[in-house]
């Protein structure tokens, strides 16, 4: 949260490498404007999507190709200096935040897509490319990319593969673990390894699941082969509103019970209804205590099917207000509100704090009580999004940055719903990462047995902890001052 | 039937003290995978049970000794199923020798493997310490993700304690079109349908027929299968061919012989692989059959049959192995887990 100045040129680093010599080396890897020193063109590098956290970096650099991002690595393992690689910078956790005396690796120019196999449903991509990129660029073979989390206009298959994103319709197709056939990945030594296969599985040890959601700290992807969807013929959005949250949670489990998975199944609160509506003016019922919005897709045959299932089951769970898209448009109109859901809360407070733990279906009800009086007991609101169908909570912390200890206030009562989501369950972060923000959370979620293993894996990939340090996995030192704070 | 974790931890505390290998047993249905081991037992079949299942939530969380066959029964009175079709091997195997072997069925393409249906595991490292990853919710990305790493490692990480899956409705409907057809009219039919919307849940060629399973609700599959065309097998005769695909009684090697198995891109052409018995998974999976121990094609793993002792996964490049190896230390410094069962050299 602090913002450092650059470190002075002739500076010796902890690794005790001298940063003119580095920065020399590093400019004879790149060209001149791929290495970014000064203070005001690293600006905009500061930071990821949770802008409370801010650091400058040492250098910014931004490779064009393979071998490029190989001789950084290299020059960061022989000099030991820390190495935070980024993507579009979209996160929400401060996983891409600077290292003061590192360097900054944006893949963002590593942004070709080599190949598109229309036969196998697959597609090859460099990191840089972005999400909804890669889908636009499929459609004309009747396909698209699942994973597609809100910021997919500009978030990088990369940073994906990095936080393992979801989105609303990984309900029905999966994160993007579920979705990925094959990285390739630059280790902290420079070389090139392959995790993975051309196909469905591999013989051995799942490395490149460990992979994805691994936040940077165990190489640095180069390229990915994705699985593409094929588009279904029939896409149907319906949205239901309630006079309650826990009927409206009831409902999502009912039909969940009932065999029906639809292809997202998104609820808002009485709050995030109403700044949604005021911003985008899609219609949604203003009285409604919690809306569920819920897109069904297939073929014509399975559509029709569903939606009549679905609609029965909402009614039956006392939804007073039903309404069927009757055309692509209402339907985007239907869904525009909740994608705007995040910006539509940015207009009614000046300042946001988005989180995202995931609970049990069954402690929606439990949960959204809890974090009401939660919201009561620090005086701040909270609206409550969230993708009801596999129960990953995005409440929305409103406050006031400018008011003295507000932010505080806010982180705290953060951290509050995410040891209640633990403690019926559930997991402090579902799709978001743990970055910098949720490491307080880690010794609450795992034992110290468990982070140490993580630790031992780190070391497995990166022994010197040169990759994204100081993220994700909480060393035993941080534990234990954590627990002692926790006690004392 | 019980939990047995606290004996279990002491057993690998005890091997981790003495150095002793340790070899993980519990239904003994796959003792004919990967390499041959030896060691002291670790017998898991008593540890089984089921700790919990909720229908709602789509999760059930079981002891790694479970059986695959009681998993099946329970789930099918709530009209649910677990997602990636394993063997169940006449009821032998179990939950934790599913994962640790990473043995999913037809529906591969579809629903996804072991991991795409893995919330979270019981694992007790090779220094005896019990350890919970991943867990019962859908989404959830805090640590690495060591619950997916075990899918594959043959148990050389960790002896996998309880699992939980994410399990999912049965199919309302289900039909199973064949069509006579050759190994290379069926590889084209299968991308050219595997590219469309429709239910398909398998589509497997084997002796001159394709067959094609379609499973969804009633009226989906109905019109799928008119648009396919095919004759239509009984649900009896259906039912008997994929339950040969997925128990592996499709294609056993007899006396002398190897069986191959190779997963890749479903558009690889056919000439390139010799002697194919069985193309699944809609081509992605190919089954060879030889009469001696030599490998057909470099790709392809020695599945079931030949010398055991042989390097059956096939190569490794050396920087993967190198990092595999730290990896497997990181989990068990003195290699006493199910040693040798994946390479030689792990």
């Amino acid at each position: 949260m602090n913002t450092l100045s650059n470190a002075p040129a002739e500076h010796a680093l902890q690794g005790g490498a001298n940063v003119a010599a580095l920065i020399s080396e590093l400019k004879n890897i790149l060209p001149a404007s791929g290495v970014i020193l000064s203070t005001e063109s690293q600006r905009p590098f500061e930071c990821d999507g949770l802008a409370v956290y801010q650091q400058l970096p040492l250098v910014t650099v931004i490779p064009e190709n393979v071998s490029q991002v190989q001789a950084i690595l290299r020059l960061c393992h022989l000099h030991r200096v820390p190495l935070v690689p980024r993507g579009a910078g979209t996160g929400l956790c401060a996983g891409a935040m600077p290292h003061a005396e590192g360097v900054l690796l944006v893949v963002t120019k590593l942004n070709q897509i080599l190949h598109i196999n229309h036969d196998t449903c697959t597609a090859t991509v460099q990191p840089g490319v972005r999400n909804l990129a890669l889908t636009e660029a499929v459609a004309p073979f009747g396909l698209y990319y699942a994973p597609d989390p809100s910021s997919q206009i500009a978030c990088t298959i990369g940073g994906n593969v990095a936080e393992n994103s979801g989105g609303v319709h990984c309900l029905k197709y999966g994160l993007t673990v579920n979705n990925l056939l094959q990285v390739t990945m630059v280790t902290i030594d420079g070389q090139l390894m392959t995790l993975g296969g051309e196909g469905l599985d591999e013989p051995g040890m799942d490395l490149l699941s460990l992979m994805v959601g691994s936040e940077g700290l165990l190489g640095v992807v180069v390229e990915a082969k994705v699985k593409l969807l094929p588009r279904a013929p029939r896409v149907q959005v319906l949205l239901a509103a309630y006079d309650n949250v826990t009927a409206a949670g009831d409902a999502v489990a009912a039909l969940i019970g009932q065999g029906i998975i639809p292809a997202g199944l998104e609820m808002m609160d009485h709050l995030a209804i109403s700044a949604a509506e005021d911003f985008v003016k899609v219609g949604y019922p203003t009285d409604a205590q919690a809306l569920l919005i819920c897109e069904l897709d297939g073929t014509d045959a399975e559509v029709e099917e569903q939606l009549a299932l679905v609609s029965e089951c909402f009614k039956q769970h006392g939804a007073y207000h039903i309404r069927i898209a009757k055309d692509a448009t209402e339907a985007a109109a239907l869904w525009q509100g909740r994608k705007a859901a995040f910006p539509a809360v940015g207009r009614i407070s000046p300042d946001y704090y988005c989180m995202d733990g995931t609970i049990p279906r069954s402690q929606v009800g439990h949960v959204l009580t809890r974090i009401s009086e939660l919201s009561q007991f620090y005086g701040l609101r909270v609206a409550n999004v969230f993708h009801a169908g596999d129960g990953n909570l995005h409440p929305l912390i409103l406050f006031d940055a400018s008011i003295d200890g507000e932010l505080e206030q806010a982180e705290l009562l953060g951290g509050d719903i995410l040891t209640l989501c633990v403690d019926v369950g559930g997991t402090i972060t579902g799709e978001h990462g743990v970055g910098l923000e949720k490491m307080p959370q880690m010794p609450y979620q795992f034992a110290d047995a468990e982070l140490a293993q993580f630790r031992r894996l780190k070391a497995a990939f990166d022994s010197e902890e040169l990759l994204n340090p100081g993220k994700a996995i909480p060393t035993l030192k941080y534990c234990q001052e954590y627990r002692s704070l926790q006690h004392g | 039937m019980g939990d047995l974790t606290q004996q279990l931890v002491q057993q690998i505390q005890h091997a981790y003290a003495t150095k002793t290998p340790l070899k993980i047993e519990a239904g003994n249905t796959k003792t004919y995978l990967g390499r041959e081991t030896s060691g002291e037992v670790v017998d898991m079949a008593s540890h089984s049970g089921v700790i919990s299942y909720s229908a709602t939530e789509l999760v059930i969380r079981a002891r790694a000794g479970t059986k695959i066959s009681l998993l099946n029964n329970l789930l099918a009175e709530q009209h649910q199923r677990l997602p990636f079709e394993p063997p169940s091997f006449a009821g032998a195997a179990t939950i934790g020798g599913t994962v640790a072997a990473n043995q999913t069925g037809a529906s591969r393409p579809w629903f996804g493997g072991v991991k795409d249906s893995l919330l979270g595991l019981g694992l007790i490292n090779g220094y005896g310490e019990a350890m919970q990853f991943g867990g019962q919710v859908m989404k959830n990305v805090a640590g690495f993700d060591v619950t997916r790493l075990q899918c594959g490692a043959m148990g050389s990480l960790g002896l996998i304690t309880e699992v939980s899956i994410k399990v999912l409705p049965e199919f309302k409907a289900g039909h199973t079109l064949s069509f006579e057809m050759t190994a290379e009219a069926a590889l084209e039919a299968m991308l050219r349908w595997a590219n469309l919307s429709l239910p398909i849940t398998g589509m497997s060629h084997m002796q001159g027929i394709l067959y094609v399973r379609l499973q969804g609700g009633e009226s989906g599959v109905a019109s799928a299968s008119q648009f396919l065309g095919g004759a239509t097998l009984t649900p009896k005769v259906a039912e008997q061919f994929w339950q040969s695909i997925r128990e592996g009684s499709a294609l056993q090697p007899q006396h002398d012989q190897t069986l191959w198995r190779w997963s890749g891109s479903s558009d690889r052409p056919l000439h390139t692989l010799p002697n194919t018995a069985l193309i699944n998974w809609a081509g992605a999976e190919r089954w060879a059959l030889t009469q001696s121990s030599n490998c057909p094609a470099d790709d392809l793993i020695q599945y079931q049959g030949g010398d055991r002792l042989a390097e059956v996964y096939g190569a490794t490049s050396a920087p993967q192995q190198a990092l595999q190896q730290r990896i497997k230390h990181a989990f068990d410094p003195h290699g006493i887990l199910n040693a040798g069962r994946l390479y030689s050299w792990m």
